[in-house]
């Protein structure tokens, strides 16, 4: 890996201070949360900063707060702290679910959240430094390529898929994301954070060069909310999701009151679908209903030439999850 | 042989556990010398490309830099990275994305990455190919004179055959013909301690410090290659990390290694990453197979014909064979390989190298044909099976039915059988049998057996112990052949200084070759012994017995003079060596096995959930069941890998493989291995040192034939191409019953 400096802020301002002066002076800055990812990039040339800003350095970044109804994690929390903690898995289980599905048991103790849903693609073609889009280059080498684990919906220019477990639950569950910038804080919906490649194909997200995510903002859990985070994987670890889904819906007297649906593994975002939720809408489920839904959700997919496959998976796993979350009688 | 074993047969932990498990255990990646300096390779990103231009003076005048080999001052071949051509440490054309173009040694790991981003190389790329078949169609690229066809073993440009009978004859006298073609891949040894070498260089006398299967042919190998005399050469491996087949003989990291520690007069460490370990050694080759197979009404086979092409990648370190027509009784039977060039990573030896991707293929044949005659396919192998070899030669020992008749009973394979996709719904259950061999060799090896005054023993013996728990196995047959407590017995290993030749840890001939040589000086030891008793009682030799760790007259057993007695005033002890090398008499020698699967198919989600698996070998007699079941669930859980996730990945426009390492290549998990019943069928083979033949490769032979069996049996999908992944599952699932069928 090329030589770096690395920076220990004591708060966020000076973080964000230190990434101003980088950018004003052409310097490139890589945030490290936990560094199970980003340690790899460096040793594998995808990123060669000329400084690691270290979050973990600044205090006050970790841990899941109550504050009244509302749940505010903080962007250094462990994954496994997620996945444990019982406020999260009683009330917001999609978050915990997705938190301990990720990865693996080691990466869940160092990874962050600010880190996983942060995290670059693990396109193989990106990680393997192609000149791709991702990458700074001019093509989307899946197009022709092996693209098995590539984009259904959102794609192009490039088809890359976001990788992020935590990230379809946190849109299933309205979170906000709070970014640290020059100009003091801001929030933004979880669904607005990410961004398609055709917006700025170097990006995932709107964060800027200059800006941290500092905390994730969970709303108040409404009475008759169930959640869940169904991962469809090759490995029974380690291993990023083929196919998921973010389900969240709401129930009332037997009748769904509002359902947000967030597939992940099928676009560079995730991936939200209405036409399916609407489905959903002021009904009680059943069986047919829920084939209907896992239809509407995968309606108007694009499949390349290698990933057909994933649709029938993701109706299946749509399918799955909202029957999973059936009322208790 | 001794009718009550003491030793032998009792489950005994390794006896390096506690070493290993502690973290005390030194392997080569520990080893760290004074003033020592470390290496990195420099690829080719190009999969055919010749050099044009190198450029290391800006790399070299970095501070902290020792030296940087290339093509333009290191012209050192590599004899045992190619059977066939003159493979260098770096050459020019690079033939695959991975070639070696240039080392660094410099005073750290980063100083020498960030050396090899200065070098500066120029390549003219040359036309590729990555396709077996493709390769051999007029107008390919050549990737070395006269054709990407690999020799045979005679030098001719034609494939290994083998052939008996007339297979014409015999698909004329078939009442159907069938016709198929099965499709394995690349994927690699993936062991846990990558490859990494030590050297040093005292005056002209050269250590290395290796991570190796056979620190007696690395030495061979290095002072081949490096034009040194053999007692120059040191090798020392005390722990090995695995190798699976591909740290045989030496490598070129060991001949880098030794170069740099020649030009820099440093001590050099040569580690590879994971990424390289996958795309720059070697994993197993690749094929395609075509077969011909003539039957009976009545299920009996009256033809086998198999053509098979095997990707070799650009260098020929491997054989290519395609096994298993051999496990079915047949008058004909004709088999073709084609070991071919192509530009992928390179291919050799990996856990029963011929064996699992031809079982796989022959296996599912099989299956199909007794699917498709109405037979259910355990009384089709019944049938079929093999009992002799060729149908002629007897096996030395033979376990085959006895395997398949167990293994079924075990996983209630009467109970659970039915005709395929039988369940309704999405989630479907089937079984799945294969049946397997494993050429059992014999050849030569060397023991020195040293006898303690105090009785103790010590086994010198050249083997690195790669996983297989080897030095356990040396130590209780030197008990056992002593007929003294295991606790008595040290083994010696791991360096070349201090043991005799051994064969390495490969072909799963560690027990038979070294250990035969460690029985035959221990019996040795006892003559000795009874030689001294017999002097100092001046009584002839043969009046005097041995037993136990001790010696008497024949007709005085209760009279017993202990070992420490017999050597009393003898400070050295008794010292025997043995270099054996048995040959067969009129047989075939195979280990053999059976394995059976239970799963489930998600047909909606393509996962495989494995229920049950038994997995039924005949090994000959088993020394030690603790470290040989150990073998068996390893090997399974290599073929669960190699049949459901393992493919290396190939961009096909630019030749670059996508996914190397155990995250990309999806290599399985702990959790994804089931529970492993191991049935061993013992037979006493005459030949293997108390009866035992081979038990580290065979495990697995069958089993991703029988996974995929299972798969058919549970969904009637028939998977003729590896990995059986979810997209081969869900784009056929579309035709499956989803309805009717059992309840
Ligand atoms: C082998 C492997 C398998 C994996 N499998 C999965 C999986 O199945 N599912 C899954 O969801 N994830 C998976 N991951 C990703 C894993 O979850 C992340 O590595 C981890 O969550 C990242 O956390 P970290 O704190 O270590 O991030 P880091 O490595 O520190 O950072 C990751 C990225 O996020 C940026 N970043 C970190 N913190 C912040 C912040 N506060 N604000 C803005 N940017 C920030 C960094 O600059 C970097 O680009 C896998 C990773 C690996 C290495």
């Amino acid at each position: 890996m090329k030589s770096f400096v690395n920076v220990n802020p004591k708060s966020l301002d000076e973080a964000v201070a230190v990434l101003d002066r980088a950018r004003a002076q052409g310097k490139k800055a890589a945030l490290a949360g936990g560094g199970s990812d980003l340690l790899g990039m460096l040793k594998d040339h995808l990123v060669q900063p000329d400084l690691v800003v270290n979050l973990k350095s600044i205090s006050g970044l970790e841990g899941v707060h109550r504050e009244g109804e509302r749940v505010r994690i903080g962007a250094l929390t462990t994954l496994d702290e997620i996945a444990r903690h019982p406020l999260l898995v009683e009330r917001y289980a999609a978050l915990a679910q997705a938190a301990g599905l990720a990865a693996s048991p080691q990466i869940r103790n160092v990874g962050t959240l600010g880190g996983n849903v942060n995290q670059r693609p693990w396109c193989h073609y990106f990680r393997q430094g192609f000149p791709c889009f991702k990458n700074g280059g001019k093509m989307c080498y899946a197009v022709a390529g092996e693209n098995q684990f590539h984009a259904l919906f959102g794609g192009g220019p490039a088809f890359i898929v976001h990788p992020s477990d935590t990230a379809p639950a946190l849109v299933a569950l309205e979170a906000e994301f709070k970014v640290m910038g020059p100009s003091g804080a801001k929030i933004i919906p979880a669904e607005k954070y990410f961004i398609l490649p055709r917006e700025d194909v170097l990006r995932e997200n709107v964060l800027g060069e200059n800006e941290i995510l500092a905390e994730v903002i969970l709303p108040a859990a409404p009475s008759g909310l169930r959640s869940t985070y169904l991962k469809i994987r090759d490995r029974q670890a380690w291993d990023h999701a083929i196919v998921s889904i973010g389900a969240a819906l709401e129930w009332e007297g037997g009748r769904c009151r509002k359902a947000r649906l967030v597939l992940g593994g099928v676009a560079p975002i995730p991936w939200r679908v209405p036409n399916a939720e609407r489905l959903l809408e002021g009904k009680s489920l059943g069986e047919a209903l829920a084939r209907q839904v896992a239809e509407a959700a995968l309606a108007g997919a694009q499949p390349l030439a290698k990933n057909g496959y994933k649709v029938p998976l993701a109706k299946a796993t749509v399918r799955r999850a909202v029957l999973s979350l059936l009322p208790a009688a | 042989m001794a009718s009550e074993m003491r030793s032998i047969g009792k489950p005994t932990p390794r006896i390096d556990a506690r070493e290993r498990v502690t973290g005390q255990a030194r392997y080569t990646g520990d080893v760290q010398l004074p003033g020592m300096l470390y290496a990195r390779v420099l690829r080719s990103p190009y999969p055919h490309a010749r050099i044009v231009r190198i450029d290391v003076s800006k790399a070299k005048a970095m501070p902290g830099v020792h030296a940087i080999l290339t093509k333009e001052n290191c012209r050192i071949q590599w004899s045992s990275g190619d059977s066939r051509n003159k493979r260098l440490l770096f050459n020019d054309p690079v033939r695959f994305v991975g070639d070696a173009v240039a080392a660094v040694a410099a005073s750290d790991r980063h100083t020498a990455e960030e050396a090899l981003q200065q070098i500066v190389m120029e390549y003219e790329e040359l036309p590729f190919v990555l396709d077996m078949e493709q390769a051999l169609a007029p107008g390919a690229p050549e990737i070395h004179p006269g054709g990407n066809l690999s020799p045979n073993n005679e030098g001719e440009r034609a494939p290994e055959t083998d052939q008996r009978g007339d297979v014409e004859r015999g698909f004329a006298e078939a009442d159907q013909v069938f016709e198929d073609v099965y499709i394995s891949k690349h994927h690699n040894n993936a062991q846990m301690e990558p490859r990494v070498s030590v050297a040093q260089w005292e005056g002209s006398r050269l250590t290395v410090w290796a991570s190796t299967q056979g620190i007696s042919n690395c030495r061979r190998d290095l002072a081949k290659d490096l034009g040194l005399p053999l007692n120059q050469v040191r090798v020392i491996c005390q722990y090995m990390g695995g190798g699976f087949g591909n740290k045989n003989q030496c490598h070129d990291f060991d001949l880098m290694a030794s170069a740099l520690a020649k030009e820099t007069g440093r001590p050099v460490k040569l580690e590879f990453t994971r990424a390289e370990d996958f795309v720059a050694v070697h994993g197993r080759w690749p094929t395609k197979q075509y077969y011909k197979v003539g039957v009976k009404k009545d299920g009996s086979l009256t033809a086998i014909r198999m053509k098979a092409y095997s990707g070799m990648g650009p260098y020929r370190k491997g054989s290519g064979g395609v096994a298993g027509a051999q496990l079915y009784r047949c008058p004909n039977v004709k088999t073709e390989v084609y070991p071919v060039y192509t530009n992928m990573a390179v291919s050799a030896n990996y856990r029963a190298p011929s064996y699992p991707q031809g079982v796989f293929g022959i296996e599912s044949l099989m299956d199909h044909i007794a699917h498709t005659l109405g037979i259910n396919p355990l009384d089709f192998r019944l049938k079929n099976m093999t009992e002799k070899y060729h149908d002629e030669v007897p096996y030395s020992s033979y376990g085959l039915r006895d395997c398949v008749t167990r293994g079924a009973e075990a996983l209630g394979w009467r109970q659970k059988w039915h005709p395929p996709a039988s369940d309704r719904g999405a989630q479907k259950q089937g079984v799945g049998m294969a049946m397997g061999y494993f050429g059992a060799g014999l050849g030569m090896s060397s023991a020195v057996l040293k006898l303690n005054p105090d009785g103790s023993l010590q086994v010198h013996v050249a083997v690195t112990d790669i996983g297989t728990a080897a030095k356990t196995t040396m130590g209780l047959l030197g008990a056992e052949a002593m007929e003294i407590p295991f606790e008595r017995v040290s083994v010696l290993s791991g360096d070349t200084d201090r043991a005799p030749y051994s064969v390495g840890e490969s072909g799963s001939r560690t027990t038979n070759y070294t250990g035969y040589a460690v029985v035959t000086a221990a019996e040795d030891l006892k003559r000795q012994l009874r030689e001294l008793a017999a002097q100092s009682w001046s009584v002839a030799a043969d009046a005097v017995q041995y037993s136990q760790g001790a010696v008497y007259m024949q007709d005085r057993p209760d009279r017993r003079t202990a070992i420490a007695e017999i050597l009393k005033g003898n400070p050295d002890g008794l010292i025997a060596q043995a270099t054996t090398d048995p040959k067969l008499k009129g047989v075939s020698r195979n280990s053999f096995a059976a394995h059976f699967v239970e799963l489930e198919v998600d047909t909606e989600t393509g996962d495989i959930r494995i229920l049950k698996y038994v997995a039924a070998h005949d090994s000959g007699r088993i020394l030690n069941p603790l470290t040989a079941g150990s073998q068996v669930k390893g090997g399974v859980a290599q073929g669960v890998s190699m049949a459901l996730r393992e493919e290396l990945l190939y961009d096909q426009m630019t030749g670059i493989p996508l996914n190397p390492g155990y995250y990309g290549a999806r290599i399985v998990t702990h959790g994804d291995v089931p529970d492993v019943e191991v049935i061993f069928v013992e037979t006493a083979d005459p030949y293997g040192p108390y009866g035992a033949k081979s038990v580290g490769e065979p495990p697995i032979v069958p089993s991703v034939a029988a996974i995929a069996n299972a798969v058919f049996n549970a969904t009637g999908i028939r998977i003729k191409e590896l990995p059986i992944t979810r997209s081969k599952i869900l784009d056929a699932a579309p035709g499956v019953r989803l309805e009717g069928g059992r309840a």
